[in-house]
């Protein structure tokens, strides 16, 4: 992983996500091979657990204890210099000011999790472990949960290791992703890469007068580098496998069709997601 | 501060704010050290005797469920929440964490056990007319004895608390508690009719303690991560 980057670790429930954090946290010993996070094999480490900060499904946090006796306990767990006044500020910075002195377990989900990450960011880690951030989240409370990623990672240049099979969530977060099947790693590339370059390229088409249409499938016809030419009405759908999107565009109007408007077509994360599980499924990849 | 020194001070807070635990020890403590005390006293001879015999008896079996009780309160049920999960991520070595509850354990269950041992000189007093006081061994065995055999059982039912499964803990927790009262009873049987307790029956109790104390530090290195980790409930 990259410093600043934002990581997603994609998969259906069971596939290991979790399993795959905990070994990398030095939780569980790998069946083979070996896991290092920033150099360090975390299982005989202690001392580079200082700079790493972990978010469980679980908050780790005590009912019975308020929000800011649960900071301060973790906080001088980590030997925060001054936790009184690092407390404070991520509290504001989750936007807990004020609920400080209240029962942890008198918060909602959504409070909670704002606590949590609250309590995985008490010593400044150079790397945070998020496992299902938002699972639980009203739309929200996920929303803020995402807006806090964003802004640690491009404020303070953290590194962010997302657990997730919310995929509208990592595609809006991530930059880049591993998708996980059956405890392997199928797919692992940037966001942009997957959804925008592909071996083809989505492209439609809408004409501004339905009646050129069929000219219009004629003049694609004739073009090389493209694929596959469909109609809908007025909107055509093509395929292309070479040619670029603008050449196409040139092409039609050059020809005297009328375009009112084109789009490239990108394939949204859940497309990509569900294609790799079906070729994981289908024994292809 | 150490980080064990954090733990134990989180412990007792915790403890402390645990309403219905509290509530339950205190309970215990108010039965066992009022109610007891009238049928006990009568069947034990002569009454500074038997007021010794209870100091040192009773109160460390109170003590030792005192510790019973806050174990499983400081041990188990961050297992049972799954909170022990981010604690094992922190830098906190597993001996740091074990040792801290232990003494997050001790601090509350040893000044219960101080209360109890003035509840029970309290009613004794009231029960017999006379003032009773135990004698210097037992009261060197009530302050300083007692808590260091609440340190060792909750020292060992915490570190097999750390070890096994939620099952095997229920089944395993009892058999400990029950077996190290069957062991205080056994003595005491052992030490016949005449028996009354003396420095050198004090310091074997301490010296016991210390040795259940020594044995459980030594085996926290078995414990690991992973270890808990494989035994938390699904």
């Amino acid at each position: 992983m990259e410093k600043g980057e934002i990581f997603g670790y994609l998969g259906p429930n069971g596939a290991g996500k979790t399993t795959t954090l905990r070994v990398l946290l030095g939780l569980l010993s790998p069946t083979s091979g070996s896991a290092t996070v920033l150099d360090a094999d975390l299982v005989k480490d202690d001392a580079t657990r200082n700079r790493v900060g972990v978010l469980m499904e679980n908050n780790g946090l005590y009912d019975q204890l308020t929000a800011r006796e649960n900071l301060v306990y973790y906080a001088r767990l980590y030997e925060v210099i001054r936790p009184a006044d690092r407390v404070t500020e991520l509290l504001e910075f989750v936007g807990l000011t004020g609920r400080e002195k209240d029962l942890v377990g008198n918060f909602s989900t959504g409070m909670k999790r704002k606590l949590g990450i609250a309590r995985a960011l008490l010593h400044r880690p150079e790397i945070l472990f998020l496992d299902e951030p938002t699972s639980g989240l009203d739309p929200e409370a996920q929303h803020m949960v995402r807006e806090l990623i964003l802004r640690l990672s491009q404020a303070e240049s953290m590194t962010v290791f997302l657990n997730s099979h919310n995929l509208d969530e990592v595609q809006r977060t991530c930059s880049r992703v591993a998708i996980l099947h059956q405890g392997r790693i199928r797919a692992l590339d940037s966001v942009r890469h997957l959804t925008s370059a592909g071996r083809k390229t989505g492209f439609s088409v809408t004409l501004a007068d339905p009646g050129q249409a069929g000219k219009a499938m004629d003049i694609l016809s004739s073009l090389e580098g493209i694929d596959e030419v469909a109609r809908n009405e007025n909107v055509l759908g093509i395929m292309l496998v070479s040619v670029p999107p603008h050449e196409i565009v040139a092409a039609l109007v050059g020809n005297g069709i009328r375009v009112e408007e084109a789009r490239i077509q990108k394939r949204s994360l859940e497309e990509i997601y569900l294609d790799v599980m079906r070729q994981a499924e289908g024994g292809v990849a | 501060m150490s980080r064990i020194t954090v733990v134990a001070e989180k412990e007792v807070r915790q403890l402390f704010k645990s309403r219905n635990v509290m509530l339950s020890a205190l309970i215990f403590v108010v039965v066992f050290g009022i109610f007891t005390i009238p049928a006990a006293l009568g069947g034990m001879g002569e009454a500074g005797n038997a007021m010794d015999t209870l100091g040192f008896y009773l109160v460390l079996t109170l003590g030792i469920f005192m510790g019973y009780l806050f174990t499983a309160q400081v041990f188990l049920r961050e297992k049972q929440s799954g909170v022990i999960e981010t604690l094992l991520c922190t830098p906190l070595s597993l001996r740091e964490l074990w040792s801290g509850k232990v003494a997050g354990v001790t601090i509350p269950a040893t000044l219960l056990t101080y209360f109890s041992a003035a509840l029970i000189t309290g009613t004794a007093t009231i029960f017999t007319g006379e003032t009773l006081l135990p004698s210097l061994p037992v009261l060197f065995h009530i302050i300083i004895v007692v808590p260091a055999f609440i340190a060792a059982t909750s020292g060992l039912i915490g570190f097999t608390q750390f070890m096994l499964g939620m099952r095997e803990n229920q089944i395993l927790n009892f058999g400990i508690i029950f077996g190290i009262i069957f062991l205080i009873t056994f003595v005491r049987e052992l030490a016949g009719p005449g028996f009354s307790v003396t420095w050198g029956v004090v310091a074997a109790t301490g010296g016991l303690a210390l040795l259940i104390i020594l044995a459980t530090t030594w085996l926290t290195r078995f414990l690991s991560r992973e270890r808990i980790m494989v035994t938390l409930p699904e």
